[in-house]
């Protein structure tokens, strides 16, 4: 379990990070997103639609004890995770749509994640002591939305500033992250031994099948390769460190440590699950650019007319 | 030898006095670009509205500005710098190759104050390039982007240069952003090498220059060193192709410079209004366009100069539109069809837009109908020449746009058009348009037969053939010269075929251009193998080889190999048979793309 002030200081980080993740944004770029709803609905779909699905399905599947099963469903119904805008971008997507189903997605929680979850606890049968209360989702939320909002007005009236924070906010998804890894794992390798194998298989699972689910279903609504990969992505990377908060917030002592375990495994796995997948993207992005580049330009190698 | 104009010798005084632009160009203001500068900014400081006089701004929206007092001041440090700590003189060649950058003005008002000749130079030269134009100059000094300082050492061991300035595109932002692209660019861009040669760092200049300017009696003092300079005096040595692809400097004056800024005002007038424009100057400022409109025109009215560093992809553009109330613009037709692929464009074009002008190379109806649809206001298409600083001649704003025309003289142009035996024509006849007016160049640097073979009697032969209607109105139908014009930028057959028949493998080549969606026009290699080679001739490998030598722009777009090429009965080389059949291809494309 988080200590006190390692639940603050994650607060803390977070608020930066929704603080970058409004700097990057105008408003006229959800104006702009919005004349083209159909990414932006996609993206809603897959990540209010299919994760907490997949989340549900595999807790059940692998018979998991209220506790597992809880976290995973939570890691499910969460929103975009902002490492996805990185990982979109290094795998040489369409960044400006990552950046919109992240953040949309992210206001959208507001009512999605309490609604869905009390939803799926429901179906599995999870018991009313593990039940998250939708207060709680909203406070975080909340806490969370007003710094976007500042980051949003900030760019507005100050571009050097607005684009420092976003930066800044870039850097501390990733640096959350190791956080968690650094602070929760040396204290917990024991438990980390003892556990089963199932729920490696479901914190990877979660990640890699969303990512598939999402690319099938942007290609099956005729959506390029490309933006395919970036939605693929945006998909299959949930907010760890915001689940990690939802949960410290709403448990305590033992029962916190077990709800924790999956969004803490959920959240180091991720980054290494996307970077590999990203890698991949990112030479068939490579491969599928050559391919236009050489039909276009046609080095053409003509024999005598 | 009867002028077509005999009886009206300007027949399109008659649309200046419709559109309202004053025929009379007034006396020169300044006799020269320092006082010029100096007398600019000194005014715009108290009278414009501009936040700032010059702000560049990145792809993210980071930006950072200099006010008219601020500009004026630094490049008074630089010419101090010059003229004291470097020891030029009056008339010394000082080149700078950067792209568009709070540097540039600096750098550039420096030199001019100085008295010293600027040589505009495309940051992407490679070093072959470099050297042949420094060689040519006898250049002295360069200020260089920090980006290519790799490119120094085989540079400077060819070339008279003694004194390198390095200026980094960050320069003169708040120290935070500053920090945080120039971190940005060195540890994850990796775009800036380390440099193994005696330089100086551009804030090292100006202190330098300070220094030395405090001790000679102050600021007044750098009055001095522009004091006596007349307009007849060089102050630019641009370099282009001209007619015959081997690049050479044309001599501008200051008097060139300083009658084209009236020139273009004069046109642009109706729709200017000084200390309240904001002008976004997307092109590069050593393209002669964006030097003389945007740098000098613009800050002449007290404009807000918005400088793009980098307008490839035009998506860069987007947070400068958004955050700053651009009301003039100047770009060629690569530039405003990029927009206007743009949804973020298209979507919200700029409310406080006003007008725009294109040159550099014709601009697609298509793309002109369409501008005015989304943006609602004028676009102008202007033609002009390197040689002749650059502005020839412009469509007015007011009133209906002519498609296809480049407008009428600007005043204080005469323009006669001649067919092949030197006779005028008439109008609605074609003829290659030859200029007379202050801004037509002295002459090309240490080149009197070329300079011969198109000036005379003040006269310039463009090397453009085009008709004029009765009005005045002129439209380009042909081009003497061997030239291609990607994007606006100028592309000699004679050069890519130097680099390329340097290839082993290669035993003939033409170069033509071709026509392209995007750039307008592209360039295309035909090629014979070198039957005394062993190994096959790949495309790839002359696109590779000519990567080495040119700069991209100028890297042929399609490569076609043939077996022999068409020739004279003396065995030259018959581009134009070349061309025709380039010609012939596309219109059947055309009629297979209608009829599927």
């Amino acid at each position: 379990m988080l200590t006190e002030f390692e639940t603050q200081l994650l607060g803390l980080m977070m608020m930066v990070i929704m603080l970058g993740m409004g700097a990057s944004l105008t408003y006229r770029d959800f104006l702009i997103a919005f004349r083209r709803p159909k990414g932006v609905l996609i993206g809603l779909v897959c990540q209010y639609g299919l994760m907490p699905f997949v989340g549900f399905t595999l807790a059940i599947l692998l018979n998991f004890p209220p506790a597992l099963a809880v976290g995973l469903i939570l890691m499910g119904c969460m929103p975009g995770g902002t490492t996805s805008n990185i990982f979109a971008y290094f795998s040489k997507g369409v960044l400006a749509l990552s950046i919109m189903m992240t953040s949309i997605s992210t206001l959208v929680a507001l009512v999605a994640v309490p609604a869905l979850l009390a939803f799926y606890t429901g179906m599995a049968g999870i018991g009313s002591e593990f039940a998250v209360p939708a207060s709680n989702v909203a406070q975080v939320l909340v806490v969370l939305l007003v710094p976007t909002l500042i980051g949003m007005v900030t760019r507005k009236l100050n571009p050097n500033i607005g684009a420092t924070m976003e930066l800044i906010g870039s850097f501390m998804g990733i640096f959350v992250i190791l956080f968690l890894i650094v602070t929760w794992v040396p204290r917990n390798h024991m438990l980390l031994a003892a556990t089963p194998v199932s729920v490696y298989f479901a914190v990877i699972g979660l990640g890699l099948i969303g990512m598939a689910l999402g690319f099938l279903l942007a290609r099956l609504l005729r959506q390029d390769r490309n933006r395919s990969r970036t939605i693929a992505l945006e998909t299959g990377i949930q907010n760890g460190p915001l689940a990690v908060l939802i949960v410290t917030l709403t448990f305590t002592g033992a029962m916190q440590q077990e709800v924790l375990l999956i969004p803490v495994l959920y959240s180091l796995f991720i980054v290494l699950t996307s970077t590999f997948v990203t890698l991949f993207f990112r030479r068939l992005a490579d491969r599928e650019a050559l391919a236009r580049d050489q039909a276009k330009t046609g080095s053409v190698s003509q024999a005598s007319r | 030898m009867q002028h077509p104009f005999a009886n009206t010798p300007r027949p399109w005084v008659a649309v200046y006095r419709e559109v309202g632009i004053t025929p009379e160009l007034p006396p020169l203001s300044h006799p020269n670009l320092g006082a010029f500068v100096h007398d600019a900014c000194t005014r715009w400081a108290r009278e414009s509205k501009a936040k700032a006089a010059f702000t560049c701004v990145v792809p993210n929206g980071m930006n950072g500005s200099l006010s008219f007092a601020k500009v004026d001041e630094l490049s008074d440090y630089f010419a101090a710098y010059l003229r004291e700590v470097l020891g030029l003189h009056v008339g010394d060649r000082v080149a700078v190759q950067m792209p568009n950058g709070l540097a540039y003005p600096v750098v550039a008002f420096g030199i001019l104050k100085a008295g010293c000749v600027l040589v505009n130079t495309n940051p992407l030269y490679t070093p072959a390039e470099m050297v042949h134009q420094y060689k040519d100059a006898g250049v002295k000094a360069l200020v260089l982007i920090d980006m290519f300082a790799d490119k120094l050492p085989s540079v400077l061991a060819m070339t008279t240069i003694k004194h390198v300035v390095l200026a980094g595109v960050s320069e003169f932002f708040p120290l935070i952003p500053k920090a945080i692209i120039r971190g940005v660019q060195k540890v994850w861009a990796q775009v800036l090498p380390p440099v193994t040669v005696p330089h100086t760092r551009i804030a090292a200049a100006l202190a330098q220059g300070r220094a030395a300017l405090q001790k000679a009696g102050g600021r007044l003092h750098a009055q001095n060193y522009w004091k006596s300079i007349q307009p007849h005096e060089l102050a630019l040595l641009q370099y282009t192709g001209g007619t015959t692809g081997v690049s050479k400097g044309a001599m501008i004056t200051h008097s060139n410079l300083l009658h084209n800024v009236q020139q273009m005002l004069a046109m642009g007038g109706t729709h200017m209004a000084p200390g309240k424009e904001c002008v976004l100057t997307a092109l590069p400022i050593y393209h002669i366009l964006a030097f003389t409109a945007n740098l000098l025109g613009f800050l002449a009215i007290g404009a807000q100069n918005i400088l793009i560093p980098s307008p490839r992809p035009v998506q860069n553009l987007q947070r400068a539109v958004e955050n700053y109330p651009i009301t003039w613009m100047t770009g060629v037709n690569t530039l405003y069809n990029g927009l206007l692929n743009e949804e973020w464009f298209v979507a919200y074009p700029p409310k406080t837009l006003k007008a725009s002008i294109a040159g550099g190379t014709s601009l697609h109806s298509a793309v002109a109908k369409r501008w005015r649809e989304v943006t609602k206001t004028p676009i102008a298409e202007g033609y002009g020449l390197t040689e002749t600083s650059p502005v020839v001649s412009f469509n007015p704003l007011h009133g209906e746009p002519r498609l296809g025309s480049i407008g009428i003289p600007a005043p204080g142009t005469d323009i006669r058009l001649v067919d092949e035996n030197g006779v005028d024509v008439s109008f609605g006849q074609g003829g290659e348009i030859y200029v007379k007016g202050p801004q037509v160049m002295q002459g090309y640097w240490h080149q009197p037969a070329e300079t011969a073979a198109v000036l005379r009697d003040g006269w310039l032969a463009t090397g453009d053939v085009a008709e004029m209607d009765d009005q005045g109105f002129m439209q380009i139908i042909d081009r003497k010269k061997d030239m291609i014009l990607v994007s606006g930028f100028n592309v000699y057959p004679n050069e890519i075929e130097d680099v390329i028949a340097q290839m082993d493998a290669v035993l003939e080549v033409a170069v033509v251009g071709t026509p392209d969606e995007k750039t307008g026009e592209a360039v295309r290699a035909y090629v014979v193998h070198n039957p005394e080679h062993e190994g096959a001739l790949q495309p790839e490998a002359v696109i590779a080889h000519c990567r080495k030598f040119l700069a991209a722009y100028k890297v042929p777009k399609s490569i076609v190999i043939r077996e022999e090429l068409p020739k004279t009965v003396v065995g030259k080389v018959l581009r134009k048979d070349l061309k025709a059949e380039v010609k012939a291809e596309w219109q059947e494309q055309l009629k297979a793309n209608l009829h599927p």
